[in-house]
């Protein structure tokens, strides 16, 4: 009974830890330089060097630019803080406090998430006030926003796991990744349209599942259905967070 | 809440170790920090001591042995050793972009003070350390002494009862140096277990009940300072420069009474000895001889390097007797 109650307490200490990492983070970094690049431009000029001219009806374009978006916001703030955490030995007083790890790594997560969140509703806003973009579900639309915005922001927690204070070094290693992902996942050629190996490639791409859950928020189109959508990125939000905490057991030995 | 364990010891060390690869960093270290105590623990850079304090704050884990808390391991128990704990690393490891309270309020939350408490000891603090006038600006503005003492504040914010400071005066202002030393003295006249890891002997000497100094990863001496110091008065030194030098001036300086080693640094000379009296008498009888002028002359205490050598020669002696008996 006494165990339970403190685990319970040791809990709600880590939540409240978490939520202070969130909010420290929101205040220093959301406005860093690095951020703005690596989770606002740059996503943008990829989408549009691929998107322009392209001969489809902007409309449809949308949810792809907000995919793009959620994926490159939520999965650079990990990769960029935590090295320059690491950097100015900030991460060890985060260490050394009486939390358990877990609580920094959810911390860190949420600082993505909201970071992507705010930053993926700006090309939704462009769509509705200039594209004519209707939201076609509204559940949809919120799983399609919060559940990738986690799953990538566990993406990034995952490669910044590896011991460098130096945020490029991450970023670097994070793009072999992020990049193929754009052209797998069915954002420019939808999944339906591509041949079976094309699809069978997809269904391994987290992103496939988000653009998919926005894709029926946006044009009630959908390959998979939101619920398969919904648990496919649960269980990859798990995988990059198990990974993430046994690469960070690993290298902090 | 702190589950509260009977001891005498705030900190105890069990055949610590800690290996990279081949590399053995601390080595088997025993030893133990009773509470209320001001214990010094010094080496040179590389010798394991920052390794030690990594292992003690769980930021690294050890390849053998144990490290207790206030009766907490470590290991097992880490949050409830971390709970007593207040850190001030040897890099002053602040928010630049927060200012000087929301540093403290940010690490209030993570030590899990409330709001009221936190605010409270936060003011107080930033009382202490003067920096209340300054509690709105961000740390990036602050001078070094500034960052220091915010440091200090942020390490204290959680009210710890085992302080450990990491070089907390190295390179400071007077000013900055003399508010940390007087805040340690009243920390601990208040009950509060301090670790102090530094370079300065004088300091250590100053604040500290008792010493350990660690020497390529082994504890080379446990004692009081007073009997620290004895052992190393035989390690004083008499630097002095000539108006004029040449390569035998070497030789003759070793010729002079009770002067046991003599190295040339730069364009001085420095005669280690225990009786500089005497080697004083002696270069100014040899300065006269040769028509040499002295044109700087000071007489130095040890070292910390000296009292490694001095200690390691020791111990090392000591093992031989030891292997031959």
């Amino acid at each position: 009974m006494n165990r339970k109650r403190l685990s319970l307490e040791q809990l709600k200490a880590d939540l409240r830890a978490a939520w202070a990492i969130t909010k420290k983070d929101m205040r220093v970094y959301y406005v860093n330089p690095g951020a703005i690049m690596f989770g606002i431009l740059f996503p943008l000029f990829m989408f549009l060097s691929f998107a322009v001219g392209k001969d489809a009806p902007a409309a449809t374009l949308i949810p792809g630019l907000i995919s793009i978006t959620v994926l490159f916001s939520a999965s650079s703030i990990g990769p960029m803080v935590i090295p320059m955490e690491r950097r100015v030995k900030t991460f060890e007083r985060l260490l050394s406090a009486p939390i358990s790890f877990y609580s920094i790594i959810l911390g860190k997560t949420l600082s993505g998430f909201f970071y992507s969140l705010a930053i993926g509703v700006i090309p939704l806003l462009i769509g509705l006030v200039w594209f004519e973009t209707q939201i076609l579900s509204v559940l949809g639309l919120v799983l399609g926003l919060a559940l990738p915005a986690f799953c990538f922001a566990a993406l990034g927690i995952m490669f910044a796991s590896f011991p460098t204070e130096n945020p490029g070094n991450i970023m670097m290693l994070l793009n072999f990744v992020r990049l193929p992902l754009i052209f797998i996942s069915g954002l420019y050629i939808p999944i339906e349209s591509l041949p079976d190996w094309g699809q069978a490639i997809a269904a391994f791409s987290p992103l496939t599942y988000a653009n998919d859950l926005v894709r029926y928020a946006l044009e009630a189109k959908t390959n998979y259905g939101v619920a398969l959508d919904s648990v496919a990125l649960l269980v990859f939000t798990a995988f990059f967070l198990f990974v993430g905490s046994r690469l960070n057991k690993k290298f902090n030995k | 809440m702190i589950v509260k364990v009977q001891t005498e010891y705030a900190v105890e060390v069990s055949n610590l170790t800690k290996k990279y690869g081949d590399l053995v960093a601390v080595d088997h270290i025993n030893f133990s920090v009773r509470k209320g105590e001001i214990f010094g623990f010094l080496g040179p850079n590389g010798a394991g001591k920052t390794t030690t304090i990594r292992m003690l704050t769980n930021l690294t884990k050890p390849s053998d042995g144990t490290a207790k808390i206030f009766g907490h391991d470590i290991q097992s128990q880490t949050i409830a050793a971390k709970r007593y704990m207040g850190i001030v690393p040897e890099i002053s490891n602040i928010y630049d972009d927060l200012s000087a309270w929301d540093n403290l309020m940010f690490t209030g939350e993570l030590y899990q003070v409330s709001k009221a408490e936190r605010e409270k000891k936060a003011r107080e603090l930033l009382e202490l350390f003067g920096l209340y006038d300054r509690r709105n600006s961000k740390a990036k503005g602050f001078s070094k002494g500034m960052k220091r003492r915010l440091t200090l504040s942020m390490g204290l914010i959680n009210t710890p009862q085992l302080l450990f400071l990491d070089e907390p005066t190295a390179g400071l202002d007077v000013q900055s140096a003399l508010i940390i030393k007087d805040v340690v003295r009243e920390l601990n006249q208040k009950g509060v277990t301090i670790f102090l890891t530094t370079h300065d002997i004088e300091e250590a000497n100053v604040a500290c009940d008792r010493v350990a100094i660690i020497h390529k990863g082994k504890i080379a001496a446990i004692d009081t300072p007073e009997k620290l110091k004895k052992t190393i008065q035989s390690v004083q030194s008499v630097e002095v420069a000539f108006d004029k030098t040449s390569p035998k001036i070497l030789g003759e300086l070793e010729r002079i009474q009770s002067v046991n080693e003599v190295r040339k640094e730069g364009d001085k000379f420095r005669l280690y000895t225990h009786d500089p009296a005497t080697v004083l008498s002696g270069l100014w009888e040899y300065a006269k001889t040769d028509n040499l002028k002295p044109i700087s002359l000071n007489t130095l205490g040890s070292s910390l390097e000296d009292v490694f050598v001095r200690l390691t020669e020791i111990h090392v002696k000591a093992n031989r007797r030891d292997s031959d008996e």
